[in-house]
């Protein structure tokens, strides 16, 4: 790494994302990235693809360690290695570029990658659905709900941004907003889940 | 009664925890005791659970992409040192900004198709390039291993050249018990191989089968008196097994007077003929007739002979009585009893003549006088066997 930067160990590596250092993440980004790329590219994947395995896996990771919930029983190499493999592999899988016929050489790491997977693939889909009926709520709902829970803008900011006269109309609006929302969230959500 | 909207809003202050005490105890009643209601609420926080995740998933997305540019953009400064004009624009921004200039790789799109093509197949070719490789060995050597055991002997033909290497053990228990009688060992490198030649012409030429010096880094000839002389090839006729050798040692003073002669036809049937040479460190003596005028599978350059001839004995002079020499040894058949072949003294000297009229080296004085006739045996052998020679063959 050189450049000064300070090195950081796997435990401090995990301590300082949960302390949103963005430096650290910037880090352990780049540490690991040429092991990925490299695995992707010899697997007939792309630089492109490599790209998005990994940030897929790198997302994994930090959600996880940002809810707290990782145990980690191997160095953060081995779990984003395992995460991404997997994740590389059922792209290949849907590509089919193989017939569907894809054999997983080396040995199973317990890593709990697998696991955290599935969990990270419901959250993908309820995240997706999410995005959908943002999509489709239609403004100026979407745009108050993404100010408020995707940008973090204050009540106030927003009362002023769309012009209500005051904070009160503009809290009625997000609420009659949310209420739109959750129909058509828990409408697709349910019927995925059928 | 309460519309869903005031519902959330009553959640949203309970969550945020700006609910006046009484009113949040009798919300919290009221759950405990409405399951619709606390369904609700349930359904209340997983949506704007939600929706707060999925703003943390698209921040952090934003924050990884930034970062993975960062990353392209300083390999694509140590890649391309130097900023291209192109880029003049976007550098003066940055520079404003405060930050590096960050110019970009740029390649061309069938340069970039071709490092996708070689990224994914690059494993399948080099397995097949080296499989190729391999294969293109293992023919060599195959058709080399096939050749070197297929031509020199056709089926059932063995050449008579001696390999060293195998009589080695024998040769060393043999040395270990003279060696307790003489102390002074003879240490000399015995050669790969070797053969037995005899002398063509009084001024060094000598003659010998063509498989014997076959491969030879270099000659060394070796007589009846342990002289040893340096010897180098000077023709080769493979069809007919023959070599003829010079010696080139400036010590070399010539062999005297050449015995026997050579004959310029064929042979009769029947005829006593007898050989000399080197199966072993000792000149042996063979003798037997000739049994037919063409060679293995009839080939008319050699005469068919019944002397059991051994490995060494190749190359060695075929007289007759009267002391001609009438073939060159060359080989056996092995399936069949006692069948020994040599080369005809007639193809030997229509090489010498061809050889001669083409002006090629010094003349071949080939001896014209034979002082063997009436001779017995034994004083036959007894002149012959300063003009036969060990042919050391080193590989």
């Amino acid at each position: 790494m050189g450049k000064g930067q300070p090195a950081y160990t796997d435990e401090e590596f995990v301590a300082a994302i949960r302390r949103d250092d963005d430096r650290a993440l910037a880090q352990l980004y780049r540490l690991h990235f040429p092991m990925i790329s490299h695995y992707v590219l010899q697997n007939s994947g792309t630089e492109d693809e490599a790209k998005d395995v990994y940030q897929e896996g790198v997302m994994v990771f930090y959600e996880k360690v940002r809810e707290g919930s990782l145990e980690l029983s191997c160095q953060i190499k081995t779990y984003l290695y395992a995460v991404c493999r997997r994740l590389w592999l059922k792209r290949l899988t849907e590509k089919t570029r193989f017939g569907g016929r894809l054999d997983d050489h080396e040995p199973y790491l317990e890593t709990g990658a697998e696991a955290d997977l599935e969990v990270a693939e419901e959250r993908d889909r309820q995240l997706g659905t999410m995005s959908q009926a943002l999509e489709r709520i239609g403004e100026p709902c979407r745009s108050l709900l993404e100010g408020f829970y995707l940008l973090d803008k204050s009540m106030q900011q927003l009362t002023t941004e769309f012009g209500y006269t005051n904070a009160d109309n503009a809290k009625n609006q997000k609420y009659k907003c949310l209420v739109r929302l959750k129909k058509l969230f828990f409408s697709q959500y349910q019927e995925h889940e059928t | 009664m309460k519309t869903e909207a005031d519902y959330y809003a009553l959640f949203d202050a309970y969550r945020a925890g700006t609910l006046p005490d009484e009113e949040r105890v009798a919300l919290e009643r009221r759950l405990s005791a409405d399951s619709e209601l606390a369904r609700r609420l349930q359904e209340f926080e997983e949506l704007t659970g939600t929706l707060t995740a999925y703003g943390r998933r698209l921040a952090l997305r934003r924050k990884l992409h930034a970062i993975h540019a960062d990353m392209d953009a300083e390999q694509a400064v140590r890649l391309t040192p130097l900023a291209k004009v192109a880029e003049e624009d976007e550098r003066h921004e940055q520079f404003a900004t405060g930050q590096a200039p960050r110019p970009l790789l740029r390649i061309s799109r069938t340069e970039q198709k071709l490092r996708a093509f070689w990224n994914g197949h690059r494993a399948t070719m080099m397995v097949a390039a080296s499989v190729a490789v391999m294969a293109v060995f293992a023919t060599l050597l195959g058709l080399e291993w096939w050749r070197a055991s297929q031509k020199p002997s056709l089926y059932g033909y063995t050449v008579l050249r001696r390999e060293v290497e195998r009589i080695k053990r024998t040769q060393r228990s043999m040395n270990r018990t003279l060696t307790q009688i003489e102390s002074q060992p003879e240490r000399s490198n015995p050669g790969k191989f070797s053969g037995t030649g005899f002398a063509l012409t009084a001024d060094g030429y000598l003659v010998t089968s063509y498989h014997v010096i076959q491969g030879a880094d270099s000659l060394l000839i070796e007589g009846h008196d342990r002289q040893r002389f340096r010897a180098e090839p000077v023709f080769t006729d493979v069809a007919h097994d023959l070599a003829i050798l010079q010696i080139k040692d400036k010590g070399f003073k010539g062999f005297g007077r050449l015995p026997y002669s050579f004959k310029r036809g064929q042979s009769d049937l029947g005829e006593k003929v007898y050989t000399l040479g080197y199966p072993r460190e000792d000149l042996v003596f063979n003798d037997g007739s000739l049994s037919a005028r063409s060679g293995f599978e009839g080939d008319t350059g050699f005469y068919q002979i019944s002397i059991p001839v051994n490995p060494g004995n190749s190359g060695g002079p075929l007289l007759d009585d009267r002391g001609n020499l009438i073939g060159v040894i060359s080989g056996r058949q092995m399936d069949a009893q006692s069948a020994a072949f040599a080369t005809k003294s007639s193809y030997l000297m229509r090489l010498v003549d061809s050889l001669g009229a083409a002006g090629a080296g010094e003349p071949y004085n080939m001896p014209r006088t034979n002082q063997l006739t009436g001779t017995s045996r034994p004083q036959q052998i007894r002149k012959l066997q300063d003009y036969v020679f060990v042919v050391k063959v080193y590989e």
